[in-house]
């Protein structure tokens, strides 16, 4: 099934990434900059799908009627809470803006300037996620 | 034996999977953002109190569009779950169990999640 695998896949950082685990996500040898998008992309989806179930678990408090909602609400607005708050919408950007160039250069569009199109969304997402920023400590 | 290679690695968007992900993906950049932006950007400190979530959840058009957030995002994570997984090399068979996993959980999110969101609503 590796060999398989092998003649299928395309980036040369992927037999590094098959030895060492998920480790091999951020070995730096023979990585470019898609390779760092990669890795950066699953962590930053790893990091959304356990937030999506932390996510779920906060709102149950909604069950519980106003004071146990009201509580957390008290508690969400600590700076600290706020921090991650930024934490993860970086996380939100950087996986939907690139998952954006994924979708588009998978299909084959723009993908002779994918390089671009990667350091165009960056820049829009740093742009939003420092107006958010702002927002979340205003 | 069936080759599943990384959705991200099929140079033609022929895979199932990739174009799952590239759909929902796609439904998930306008709902999240409709999401942030309506339940945190435009509400004064960033987060609803209790009397403010029921009143936003009196609309049912809120309700459908949070169903359909919970919907493609449960899908959207647990798809882009196996495929992690999936690259750690596993036999056909022990993948044909994990991605039954995988579908048991995601049913069990959104059952869950719907469940939820009924008992607030019924609550407003």
């Amino acid at each position: 099934m590796s060999e398989q695998r092998a003649q299928t896949s395309i980036p040369a950082t992927r037999p590094v990434e098959r030895r060492r685990g998920w480790w091999g996500w951020f070995d730096p040898r023979g990585r470019r900059l898609g390779g760092w998008a990669f890795a950066l992309n699953r962590l930053t989806g790893l990091g959304l799908v356990a937030y999506l179930y932390l996510h779920l678990g906060i709102l149950s408090l909604l069950a519980r009627g106003p004071d146990a909602w009201d509580t957390f609400v008290d508690i969400a607005l600590n700076p600290l809470v706020l921090a991650l708050d930024v934490v993860l919408i970086f996380g939100m950007l950087f996986h939907g803006l690139n998952g954006l160039r994924v979708g588009l250069v998978g299909y084959g569009l723009v993908a002779s300037r994918q390089a671009a199109l990667f350091v165009g969304l960056m820049v829009i997402g740093a742009i939003v996620l420092v107006v958010a920023t702002l927002r979340v400590f205003a | 034996m069936s080759v599943q290679p990384r959705p991200e690695e099929r140079s033609g968007g022929g895979s199932v999977g990739f174009l799952g992900q590239v759909v929902s993906g796609a439904a998930l950049l306008v709902l999240l953002t409709l999401h942030m932006i309506a339940q945190h950007f435009v509400v004064p400190e960033g987060l609803r109190d209790y009397a403010d979530v029921i009143d936003w959840l009196r609309s049912p058009v809120v309700v459908v569009l949070e169903l359909a957030f919970l919907a493609f995002v449960t899908w959207h994570a647990l798809l882009g779950l196996r495929a992690i997984i999936f690259d750690y090399g596993f036999s056909a068979s022990t993948e044909r169990w994990i991605t039954r996993v995988l579908v048991v959980i995601g049913l069990a999110t959104v059952v869950y999640g719907t469940v939820l969101l009924y008992a607030v609503v019924a609550a407003a």
